[in-house]
């Protein structure tokens, strides 16, 4: 008994920073833009697919863990500049549509491309096993995507709330219009941001496509949990989505303990149960958009 | 380039979904406009016996095309006139599809009957979830509306209800409920493909009547006041709340409607119907057709329904159904329905306008 709820709590919180990684660029992006970006999901897609390719052509996941983040962060840039861009003073409900139709496209491509069947990106060798964490034997791939996820939300958590960039983010997500008048280049920020978080979403899809799977409707399976996260944080809040994230992996892994069929029930429960006594989000303003 | 400075106040505003349709009062349909409505049913009906002759995959491609018109129009009822952008329409979907699998299978076939509780049950599961949600706004209520509807997907899927109360089955669990007949109404059988059309055809043609008539009622225009300036209203003395609740409360109605349309023309009741996925695709629609203007997103539901039968063939048909949104999204804003009314008044400038978009366009790629 101890032994399963110890080995969920483990399962909970990789899953739960892997998630922050997929939550955090989601925030980010709505917290400085008003984007409501549903190809995120699309964009962790890519980046597990890009991983696939990488790794079967190179022969090296550590090249794909590298490789395919600037893959998709190209291509993150490509759709900001030429579709999200023009959009940009309209109103937000229209980028649902826009990025609706990307993720619409990006899972018609990567049936094309890819084929429809579920497959799995081989893990390196040093990190295949398993070790014992007390009465636990956990596997080593889980371990690392649990160290590593958290070493990059912490770098990014200190660098938003210390570095200049950060700083430049954060007033920006603050007053868009003040900074732009201080004559910085509020776009290239805009674009910046959009690509850090299709990179931190396209390492998540690798790093997790070589534990869950790697097939066409991951996207859209990622973007609602994604969504639950940002929500019950508060919206724009990137504090709130890392709390929210460990608590929906928490969730999700328990649930799994308890009753399968029921996650779902008992993420949306969560959330709903947060929104009704907090209209705007644990972490969220207090004058919700 | 826009500058910033109107970028942040546009957004503000937008986010009260203000600037998406014309101003407060005018009128929902012209005259014309209502012309124009009767005359589009007035072809379908004639086409329909010509589809059933030679090619009865039409009808079938139609009468979806007509119940998710019906859906969409359900939509935009509450999110283009009240402002409220609901993502989980699909539950009163459901929810009416399976009230009449039910019905159909364990009381009555009669129209007269089902359809009625079909919409009932829209209503019901509406209020329910409207009460605990019209509090939020904007994104939050979309995602507490959401977080609904996927609980009662879950509780449809794994048929929760039927272990609740020990029985074998109630929702049928993720295989749905199979082999549900037509409709009659009494000493009519509607069991023929052609006349259950004529049966949707008429239903959704009553509704839209129904809902232009309510949105260019007072009620209607207070709905138009709340979604242009809540803050205002307020103080003016109204309940926001209320007709918020309201309001969502008759969207669900004729969702649930055009549940009970649904499920009997595929004759199963899945859980799918009630999966976030048509929550979304049924926003894709509105803004797609053009929202606030009720006939525009009957006009993109059947589009998209379209597009999806016919495309359905090609390898790649994702692919092109997601680029058309892209790029609609991108060059009509206001969707179909605008764009069909800007051409309407200025035909010879089309072209023209056409090239000043792309221009325009170029421009703001370029920043």
């Amino acid at each position: 008994m101890i032994e399963s709820v110890l080995r969920a709590t483990l399962l909970g919180l990789q899953l739960g920073v892997t998630l922050a990684l997929v939550a955090a660029g989601l925030t980010l992006i709505f917290g400085m833009m008003d984007v409501i970006n549903f190809a995120h999901g699309a964009l962790y897609m890519f980046g597990a697919y890009f991983g696939l390719l990488v790794a079967e052509t190179l022969g090296s996941f550590w090249l794909a863990l590298v490789i395919a983040p600037l893959i998709v962060g190209l291509i993150g840039a490509g759709i900001e500049v030429l579709s999200l861009r023009p959009l940009y003073g309209r109103n937000p409900l229209y980028h649902i549509l826009l990025t609706f139709g990307i993720a619409i496209m990006v899972q018609g491509i990567v049936v094309q491309v890819w084929g429809a069947r579920s497959r799995r990106i081989p893990a390196p060798e040093l990190l295949t096993g398993s070790v014992s964490i007390g009465p636990v034997t956990y596997p080593i791939y889980w371990l690392f995507v649990l160290v590593l996820s958290t070493v990059l939300i912490g770098a990014i958590w200190i660098a938003i709330e210390r570095s200049d960039l950060g700083i430049l983010m954060r007033a920006s997500a603050h007053d868009t219009e003040m900074v732009d008048a201080l004559g910085i280049d509020v776009k290239r920020v805009f674009t910046g941001v959009f690509v850090f978080g299709a990179v931190l979403a396209a390492v998540a899809g690798v790093l997790l496509g070589a534990s869950r799977s790697v097939h066409p409707g991951m996207g859209f399976g990622v973007i609602i949990e994604a969504f639950v996260i940002v929500v019950i944080g508060g919206l724009g809040s990137f504090k709130g989505a890392i709390y929210a994230a460990l608590l929906i992996g928490l969730v999700i892994a328990y649930g799994a303990l308890i009753a399968p069929a029921l996650t779902d029930l008992f993420i949306f429960g969560l959330m709903a149960a947060v929104l009704i006594v907090k209209p705007s989000g644990l972490f969220g303003a207090t004058e919700a958009a | 380039m826009k500058s910033v400075t109107t970028l942040a106040a546009d957004l503000k505003t937008a986010i009260g979904l203000g600037e998406t349709t014309g101003p407060v009062g005018e009128q929902v349909l012209s005259s014309q406009g209502r012309l124009a409505a009767l005359v589009v049913a007035g072809v379908l009906a004639a086409f329909a016996p010509v589809a059933e002759a030679f090619e009865p995959f039409w009808l079938n491609i139609l009468t979806r095309m007509l119940v998710f018109a019906l859906l969409a129009l359900s939509l935009d009822f509450v999110f283009g006139y009240a402002g409220l952008l609901s993502f989980g329409h699909a539950a009163m979907f459901g929810a009416g599809g399976y009230t009449a699998a039910l019905a159909i299978r364990e009381v009555t076939t009669n129209a007269l009957v089902v359809l009625p509780a079909s919409m009932l049950v829209g209503v019901v599961v509406a209020a329910f979830v409207g009460w605990f949600s019209v509090r939020a706004k904007g994104i939050y209520f979309a995602m507490l509306t959401l977080a609904f509807a996927q609980m009662f997907y879950v509780i449809v899927f794994t048929d929760l209800p039927a272990t609740a109360l020990g029985v074998e089955t109630i929702t049928g669990g993720d295989d749905g409920l199979f082999g549900i007949p037509l409709y009659d109404v009494v000493g009519i059988d509607f069991g023929s493909r052609l006349l259950y059309f004529y049966l949707t055809l008429a239903v959704v043609l009553a509704s839209f009547a129904v809902l232009v008539r309510v949105a260019n009622s007072p009620f209607g225009r207070t709905m138009q006041g709340i979604r242009e300036n809540e803050e205002r209203m307020r103080f003016i003395g109204y309940d926001i709340q209320r007709y918020k609740l309201l309001a969502f409360s008759i969207s669900g109605g004729f969702a649930g409607l055009a549940g009970g349309l649904y499920v009997p023309f595929q004759s199963v009741a899945q859980p799918g119907l009630l999966h976030w996925t048509i929550s979304g695709e049924l926003v894709v629609m509105v803004l797609l057709g053009g929202m606030g203007t009720l006939w525009g997103p009957m006009l993109g539901g059947a589009l998209v329904i379209y597009l999806e039968e016919r495309l359905a063939g090609f390898a790649t048909w994702e692919i092109i159904l997601g680029s058309v949104f892209v790029v609609v999204v991108i060059f009509a804003p206001r969707g179909l329905a605008g764009t069909l009314v800007s051409v309407k008044n200025d035909p010879r400038n089309a072209i023209d306008n056409a090239k000043g978009a792309l221009r325009n366009y170029a421009e703001k790629v370029r920043g």
